[in-house]
């Protein structure tokens, strides 16, 4: 089982300081440190079997007036596109979205880079605020962007996507 | 029974509750003779329907209402078994089942040709089959007094019903409506 980095400890940390009350998750390795430990932190997951089906049931949880998130990994998009164009950003919902990062160093997957490079483009063409951490920003800056942008989506009656970059197991920093 | 006559009977029973409704002809006849701030027509995102309505009843105390199609509910499928793991005590899912795509020229649906309802009951969900209005009263009566989650699967009269004019809402006001309506009926 993977432990928690430092930076995504801090991506938790962020949350937790927004208050953060649900999460949705569509499983990932490389999101699998931070689903545990959000859940070890008493905060309630569901976990969906496919990215538009987290957008429905996000969506209502905020519509019910919850700080609702979900972790995801940037390939979902696909299958999120629809569910985010016509409900999310229609409908005005707050959902902040993080989503790890794949095709990048250390990926040994051969074809997951043709969804996942395309994924920022993709979203600021159907008006979706992207942000991206990476392995160069601080752990200060994951946590405190982490929780910033949480209260755009809020602020903006939006949802909007952190793109926080993981790299592969083997090359990740183990506190 | 049609469509519009199950709609009455359903609004009728959630007239004080979230009722998150499925797009397409079943939202426009639902607005053509109720519009509530507590409805949550979906104007697309078909599919979802279910999704949502499980949203809503996890972050509320009330009995929340969908109304789903078997179309949309073959389209996002992969939400019985979230149902069946995550089950929501106060959600009560009425699909209406015509066996087509009533709102695509009604095409028929896969539903045309199995039972949609076995599959939620193979998967455990608490299941309830209807084939008229009585039928379908109890049911809504029985999963309100049983206090659980439900899925009544109601077999309707193929088609829509005609000069059923367009639903041309803005879903940004649904929405703000729907979610102060929720807010508000929470707190009773």
């Amino acid at each position: 089982m993977k432990q928690i980095n430092s930076r995504h400890g801090a991506l938790v940390a962020g949350l937790m300081d927004w208050g953060i009350q649900d999460f949705i998750y569509v499983p990932s390795s490389h999101a699998a440190p931070i689903i545990r430990s959000l859940e070890s932190q008493g905060v309630r997951a569901v976990m969906a079997n496919r990215e538009e089906e987290a957008v429905g049931i996000a969506g209502g949880l905020s519509l019910a007036g919850r700080k609702v998130a979900i972790v995801m990994q940037d390939n979902g998009f696909g299958n999120a596109l629809t569910a985010l164009a016509t409900f999310a950003i229609q409908y005005h919902l707050a959902i902040p979205i993080f989503a790890n990062t794949r095709g990048g160093l250390g990926e040994y997957n051969s074809m997951i880079n043709s969804i996942s490079e395309s994924v920022p483009s993709i979203l600021e063409r159907i008006g979706v605020k992207v942000i991206e951490l990476g392995i160069s920003d601080s752990v200060e800056v994951w946590r405190s962007s982490t929780k910033a942008v949480a209260q755009l989506a809020k602020i903006q009656h939006r949802p909007n996507v952190t793109l926080f970059e993981a790299l592969h197991p083997s090359l990740e920093e183990v506190e | 029974m049609k469509r519009i006559d199950a709609l009455k009977i359903i609004d009728t029973f959630f007239a004080a509750n979230p009722l998150v409704i499925t797009c397409g002809a079943t939202a426009r006849e639902m607005a053509s003779f109720s519009r509530r701030d507590l409805h949550l027509p979906l104007l697309d995102s078909m599919g979802l329907t279910s999704a949502i309505g499980l949203g809503v009843a996890l972050g509320t105390n009330d009995r929340v209402g969908v109304i789903d199609g078997d179309g949309s509910l073959l389209m996002g499928f992969s939400i019985l078994p979230t149902l069946a793991a995550y089950p929501a005590t106060n959600l009560t899912i009425v699909v209406l089942d015509n066996g087509q795509h009533a709102s695509a020229d009604q095409v028929p649906s896969q539903a045309a040709t199995i039972e949609l309802s076995g599959a939620a009951e193979g998967l455990g969900l608490n299941t309830i089959r209807c084939n008229d209005a009585p039928t379908l009263d109890a049911a809504l009566a029985q999963s309100k007094s049983e206090n659980r989650f439900a899925m009544i699967f109601v077999k309707i009269e193929p088609g829509n019903s005609p000069d059923i004019p367009l639903l041309l809402a803005d879903p940004a006001v649904l929405a703000q409506r729907f979610a102060s309506a929720v807010g508000s009926s929470s707190q009773r």
